[in-house]
Formats: structure tokens, sequence, C-alpha cells
């Protein structure tokens, strides 16, 4: 039976029987969550709803759990991050990192929201601590 | 000799710090700086990039020369003399600052 799936994070959504491994728009793994339809219909329609900082923790704690890294434990750092994400979404229109700098090039820009696909960046990428940029997230100890 | 030191100071006073008020890598670096600006007599202009456009502009206009030392993207805290181009960016020990900053002058 087919399903929506959402990327959890660029929000790309999927309508098939299992969720792709690697989303095709910004090439994170496991980043799909079964949605229901009414979610689905929700996530295509215009809003400026915007999430809670509970919602948002929530989501990425969500999202973290099912991969291989984790929701920074440092919480006083994890608390200074959402208020730059916030500050910005406020005053810039959408949840952008707040350790780098938009471009103005909307395009190029979606790439600094959070989560971003940190997993192809230096910072993380092969590292053992390895970390996003910000330090919102951290590579999960084994 | 006091002209020189004068100039000399003078110009390692164009030294740039881009830094956002919400950055916890910002946040450590500013007293690394601010003991760097005590103990070696260099000072950095703090520019905050996310609370003022006019800072982010200049910071975009730095983009050709910032971002491919700094993964492709702007990203702070950068470190950066536009008499030399030369770029530092994000948290690093005190010493590599130092470094970095007395190689400007």
């Amino acid at each position: 039976m087919k399903k929506y799936w959402r990327c959890y994070v660029c929000g790309d959504l999927h309508f098939g029987v299992k969720a792709p491994e690697v989303c095709p728009t910004c090439l994170v793994k496991n980043a799909y969550v079964e949605i229901s339809s009414d979610e689905a219909e929700r996530t295509t329609r215009p809003t400026r709803r915007t999430m809670s900082r509970t919602e948002f923790r929530t989501a990425i704690e969500s999202f973290a759990e099912k991969n291989e890294f984790q929701v920074n434990p440092d919480t006083a750092k994890v608390e200074m991050l959402f208020d730059g994400m916030f500050a910005n979404e406020q005053n810039h229109g959408l949840k952008y990192c707040p350790c780098r700098l938009r471009t103005k090039d909307f395009a190029e820009d979606l790439k600094l929201v959070c989560p971003c696909n940190f997993i192809i960046h230096e910072s993380y990428k092969g590292k053992e601590d390895g970390e996003c940029w910000c330090g919102l997230f951290v590579r999960r100890k084994k | 000799m006091l002209v020189r030191a004068f100039r000399k100071e003078e110009k390692v006073s164009k030294l740039i710090m881009f830094h956002a008020r919400e950055c916890p890598h910002c946040k450590t670096m500013m007293p690394h700086v601010d003991r760097l600006e005590k103990e070696e007599k260099v000072k950095f202009e703090r520019l905050e990039v996310w609370h003022d456009e006019k800072n982010a502009d200049m910071m975009r206009s730095y983009r050709p020369v910032i971002a491919p030392k700094c993964g492709g993207q702007l990203r702070t805290p950068t470190f950066f003399c536009p008499e030399t181009s030369d770029v530092l960016c994000g948290e690093v020990p005190y010493d590599k600052l130092k470094d970095w900053a007395l190689k400007q002058g």
C-alpha cells in the first residue's frame, strides 16, 4: 500500500510503498518518516504557521533518533542556537543556521536551513567527534 | 621608532571578526579575542552579521575571498584581514588565533 513519506531534513515529499533510502533533494540518508495524508496535505499547503520551540525540539530529536547523530547534550548551547534560529525565522523568514550567513540567493540559502545536510560537511564527515557546523548535532558515541 | 610602532599598530588594527550573536563558537572565541587585544595590542573590528544588515552586506562583499577558505560558505566566526585577504574561520585555540593575527601585521 502506498503511503506518504516526508524528508525530515528538507521537507521533500514522497508517495510510495516505501521511503527512498536517500533523499533525492538533499541527499540525506534515512531521513524519511511516514506521515498521514492529512499531514501531507498540510505540508503542501502554503502557511505562515511556525513551529514552537518544543515542537522543533521534538522534531529534531525524532529525526536524530533514527540516525548516527544526536542533538548536542550541551543544553545551554542548544538553547543559544534555538534563540538564533527562531530570531532568524522571525527576521529573515526561515530557521537559518545562526553560525552561517545567508547569501541572499534563496536557492543557495535553503542549504542553511536547520537541519542542514551536514553529513557531507567537513566538520562531520569521517570524523569520530564530528558535528554540524553550529554544533546542534553531534555524532553519537559508540 | 615611535612613528613606526604607531604605524604598525595602525596596520594591525584592520583585522575584522565577523560574528553572530547566537553563535556558540563566536561566544567561545570572544575571550580569546579580548585576551589577544590586551596582550598583543592587536585590534579587531567586531561585526555582528545576523542582526546588522550593514555588517552582513560587508561580509557578503568579501564572499569570493572568504567562502573558498570556509567550506564554500560564509561562516561565523570568521577572522579576516582585508589588507592581506587572509582568512581564519571557526573555533580555534588561542595560539592559532594569535599566530594568525600576528602574521597579518
